[in-house]
């Protein structure tokens, strides 16, 4: 890992890109940043758009299950997704849980006090760009001002790069695009402001055809209209 | 003289109390959006310098990958001879950053190239880990490309080239985070901002929300208790705002924008 006293590899194409082929090595590197950083427990999370709500999909953790049992898809979805959030290239800013009554409005007291009392009495949530795709990260340790936060930002880009090499948890991760190359053409003409016609004309084909290209992308996002299926289309960065 | 004496010291401790109210986790440099707040593009300018400067690179350019997934290839936002463009750019603008766009689009892993013939001037990247080597970007250079993304989905490239660029292992994580926050800072400073004279209140906002969220006028309007009148007026009123052709692109809009979440 330490670049500056590895030897000159001869091949740096190959450096290092079959690292995290398989879920335990994505697992062995969180482990190892968390020891890098001082904190007690990772979290990788992807959150799905719902309608109204944000789902969490926990793609690994070392949080006892019944942690996460406790604390709930919800609220783990706010932590990830909140406003103390950082993105690449922002400061990072710790939710602290132990002590404080009422915590930065992110969380209420109850939940804060029952994330002290399950181990997370200070929580880092970390935005992961990989591409176009986006993750999150929770690092979090038992004793407030343990994490270090220099570590934590280099954690950071390390976990986009190492995510980078990780193609089948961010397959897991993300809504695969699930559009034929048609759909997604048609999808973007409508989100640019065109309409039917103007599409059918652009592409060549129909306008029943365009009709019943939406309509298919409509069902695969299954959405309740155009703008919908354009909308979730956008937020997971298909078009 | 003793007046230039207290307004020194006066300056110093100015300089002081920012540096510890605001200090860069990193050390030196401020970093982050409430220090470095990019305004205009000359701000950018200057930011991307500092960068550039700080790994001893002679040129530098920042991109937007396109949006549309037809087109694989590098927009130019500025480069190292703006306002003016240099020659490097028109090749990153053409066909040779096709590769780089796919890749930024997967990827945030930096890639470097060599093909400058100078011997010794790859050095910097050869032992950096989680950067790997590719084609070359700018005939006859060498040089870095930083992958970054912004908070709506934009992808962009920071790109630094030049014969003697050094760059250590710890100091990689450091100059891509700013390379984040400054494409942050830009990827909100849009063409489209300009024109938009009227801001969008709050309560068109929230309508136009509910529609990416599957809604129709009916649904929105009994929701927020309004009348169906009421909430077109409202969607119809965003779109002019947004300069879009109906409210289907103004929720794209909106979205792309970062408007909307």
């Amino acid at each position: 890992m330490n670049g500056s006293t590895a030897p000159v590899e001869a091949d740096p194409l190959s450096k290092g890109t079959s690292r995290l082929s398989s879920r335990g090595d994505v697992t062995a590197f969180l482990m190892e940043l968390c020891a890098e950083i001082g904190a007690d427990n990772y979290m990788l999370v992807a959150v799905v758009h719902e309608q109204d709500s944000n789902d969490a999909r926990i793609l690994c953790s070392n949080w006892i299950f019944d942690a996460i049992e406790l604390a709930g898809k919800p609220l783990i979805a706010t932590l990830a997704q909140g406003s103390l959030t950082a993105a690449p290239g922002t400061r990072p800013q710790p939710l602290v849980t132990d002590g404080a009554p009422d915590t930065d409005g992110l969380v209420t007291g109850e939940e804060a006090r029952l994330l002290a009392v399950l181990g997370h009495a200070e929580v880092y949530s970390l935005r992961l760009d990989v591409g176009r795709q986006r993750l999150f990260c929770l690092f979090s340790s038992g004793k407030a001002g343990s994490i270090d936060p220099i570590g934590v930002m280099r954690a950071q880009l390390k976990c986009c790069y190492a995510l980078s090499l990780a193609p089948q948890l961010l397959a897991q991760a993300s809504m695969r695009d699930p559009l034929s190359d048609r759909e997604r053409e048609c999808l973007f003409w409508v989100s640019e402001g065109k309409t039917t016609d103007e599409v059918a004309v652009i592409l060549g084909v129909s306008s029943n055809t365009v009709n019943s290209y939406i309509t298919h992308a409509i069902q695969k996002f299954s959405a309740a209209n155009r703008a919908m299926a354009i909308a979730t289309a956008i937020r997971s960065g298909i078009i | 003289m003793t007046h230039a004496l207290a307004s020194h010291a006066d300056i110093r401790e100015a300089a002081a109390g920012l540096f510890s109210q605001d200090r860069n986790p990193f050390g030196a440099f401020s970093i982050g959006s409430q220090t470095h707040r990019v305004a205009t593009i000359p701000d950018a300018v200057r930011l991307c310098r500092w960068i550039a400067m700080d790994i001893n690179a002679t040129g530098f350019g920042l991109f937007f990958a396109s949006p549309s997934a037809e087109r694989d290839r590098l927009v130019a936002c500025f480069d190292s001879d703006y306002p003016s463009v240099s020659v490097a750019t028109k090749f990153m603008s053409g066909a040779g950053g096709e590769d780089m766009v796919r890749h930024t689009r997967i990827s945030t892993q930096p890639r470097w190239w060599s093909d400058d013939g100078v011997p010794g001037s790859d050095a910097a990247f050869r032992t950096l880990a989680w950067v790997d080597r590719t084609a070359s970007l700018v005939p006859g250079t060498t040089g870095i490309a930083f992958p970054v993304h912004a908070d709506r989905g934009q992808c962009g490239l920071a790109v630094f080239f030049g014969p003697h660029i050094a760059l250590q292992q710890d100091q990689l994580y450091e100059i891509h985070a700013r390379c984040f926050t400054l494409f942050a800072g830009v990827a909100l400073i849009r063409p489209g901002d300009a024109g938009r004279s009227r801001a969008i209140s709050r309560r068109e906002l929230e309508c136009l929300k509910l529609t990416a969220n599957g809604y129709t006028s009916e649904a929105i309007a009994k929701l927020l208790k309004l009348s169906v009148h009421t909430a077109n007026q409202y969607l119809t009123q965003c779109a002019q705002k947004l300069n879009a052709v109906s409210r289907t692109q103004a929720v794209a809009k909106a979205l792309r924008l970062g408007l909307i979440e």
